[in-house]
């Protein structure tokens, strides 16, 4: 090999090596920090939410309702939108959820009624003891 | 005293022949309108949202616990806040207009066709870039506008299986948008997107220059009728000068552009401003009747129509795809789209339904 394609291989050896060398640590750099959760479970008295009502929580850092559905008891479903993350609103009167972003309409069990929404809203476990609900 | 200097330049940098050869030698065609000064339009709207950005750094706080408070601060008691902001703001609004109509003329007049596929294609990456700063720009004053028009934006790559929520993740630097996205989308702002702008706008001058800019093509005589087979500079001997005649048509389009903005300053203040943008964000309230800014607004209402989101999402990337390399798929000869009654049906059609859709986005 003649000297002069020797030290072009080299440099492009190098110069590869140092680029390749910092991709690590960049793609490390701009991955998401990870975030611990502040509430991971949730109680609340069975009175807190009457029959129809809702109360809004934060749960494993994302916003979460909890409705007392008249006469199929208490659920807990994330807030966030299944379509692009917006925050759903809870309808009393038509007794659904709806985004104001796309305007997709969800039950109250949390299943997809209409718009682009492509499926359900999360679920979160909950479960009634005595006078007490607990959620996560 | 000017004229020492312009003696002292001369002996240096050879200032006359410049000036003859770069610009006064410079000749564009004869039949050109006053659609060929968007180009200059758009660069000296840009320049306008750089020093406007530079001074609204002056007292902008990127924190998501004093953003909205320092934006709040510059519009109400910073001396002249105000102006500095709702320039900055309407002219984000009139650069995307700008940018808007100097692409559907350049498309109108085919000047995207053979030699100057590489010219529209830099354009387009300008026009996408122009959007990113836009979004970034709009996450930054913390309000509920800004933080909810974030979250959808981001959600989007979320639509592609595997890969989609960790590039969602990526951007929002976390499952939610935060005060991370908030720095993230600061630093694309001011530190990313600028000197990747100046790049392309560097290109897409050099090219214009290199390849020499198209003349209209509704007059046959000022079209070149050899077909592009070696590199060749299209000059025009019988045009007129770039300086003068072309500097002041443009000086011309500028001041129209700087009433334009300072009229709606002036009489329209909240036009791009709605009731939201001046609520501090909330994490845990999305607002009703959200509405992206008015160049979303088509591909908001297309993605509220279709029924799947990676569709609708794919279909949208599918459109820009296109749009980008149109050189490439028309490639017949003929310029002049007024003979080209199809081509010209499509571009009126897309026109119109983009129309509908921004109407109907706003309205629904």
């Amino acid at each position: 090999m003649k000297r002069r394609k020797f030290l072009k291989s080299l440099l492009a050896l190098l110069g590869s090596t140092t680029l390749i060398s910092f991709a690590y640590p960049l793609v490390r750099f701009v991955a998401p920090p990870s975030r611990k959760s502040e509430v991971k479970r949730l109680s609340l008295q069975k009175n807190e939410i009457p029959s129809g009502e809702a109360r809004e929580v934060v749960l494993n850092n994302t916003p979460a309702i909890i409705i007392n559905r008249p006469g199929k008891g208490y659920i807990a479903l994330s807030k966030v939108c299944t379509h692009l993350g917006c925050l759903v609103e809870y309808n009393k009167a038509k007794g659904e959820l709806i985004c104001p972003c796309h305007a997709g309409v969800f039950s109250l069990d949390g299943k997809v009624l209409s718009g682009p929404p492509p499926k359900p809203l999360s679920e979160f476990p909950l479960r009634v003891e005595g006078e007490t609900i607990l959620i996560g | 005293m000017w004229q020492r200097i312009k003696n002292g330049l001369e002996v240096r940098i050879g200032l006359e022949d410049l000036i003859n050869t770069k610009l006064k030698n410079y000749t564009v065609p004869r039949n050109t309108n006053i659609f060929y000064t968007l180009g200059g339009v758009a660069l000296v709207a840009f320049i306008i949202q750089a020093i406007s950005g530079f001074f609204l750094l002056i007292y902008y706080v990127p924190h998501s616990e004093h953003a909205f408070r320092s934006v709040q601060y510059i519009m109400t008691v910073a001396p002249f806040g105000w102006l500095f902001r709702l320039m900055h703001v309407v002219g984000s609004n009139l650069l995307v207009a700008v940018i808007f109509l100097h692409m559907l003329s350049v498309f109108f007049m085919g000047s995207y066709k053979k030699p100057r596929e590489l010219t529209w294609i830099v354009g387009w990456l300008m026009l996408l870039v122009t959007l990113t700063f836009c979004l970034s720009g709009y996450l930054l004053p913390w309000s509920q506008l800004s933080y909810w028009t974030t979250t959808v934006v981001t959600a989007m790559p979320t639509a592609f299986p595997y890969v989609g929520d960790y590039i969602a993740n990526l951007l929002r630097g976390g499952e939610f948008v935060s005060g991370i996205t908030l720095n993230r989308f600061f630093a694309l702002h001011v530190a990313f997107l600028p000197p990747l702008l100046v790049g392309l706008m560097v290109i897409h001058v050099f090219l214009i220059r290199r390849i020499g800019l198209s003349s209209p093509p509704f007059d046959e005589s000022a079209e070149e009728a050899r077909p592009w087979t070696e590199y060749r500079h299209v000059s025009y001997p019988n045009g007129n000068s770039f300086y003068p005649y072309f500097v002041l048509k443009e000086l011309y389009m500028v001041a129209l552009y700087l009433v334009v903005m300072f009229f709606v300053i002036t009489f329209l203040p909240t036009l791009f401003l709605p009731e939201a943008s001046n609520i501090p964000a909330n994490p845990l309230r999305t607002p009703a009747y959200i509405k992206p800014q008015w160049y979303f607004l088509a591909p908001y209402q297309m993605l509220k129509l279709i029924p799947n989101k990676f569709l609708g999402i794919s279909m949208q990337i599918a459109l820009i795809g296109t749009f980008l390399l149109w050189p490439f798929f028309d490639t017949k000869k003929e310029r002049n789209i007024l003979k080209r009654p199809l081509l010209l049906a499509t571009f009126t059609a897309s026109l119109l339904l983009w129309v509908v859709l921004t109407m109907w986005g706003r309205s629904s």
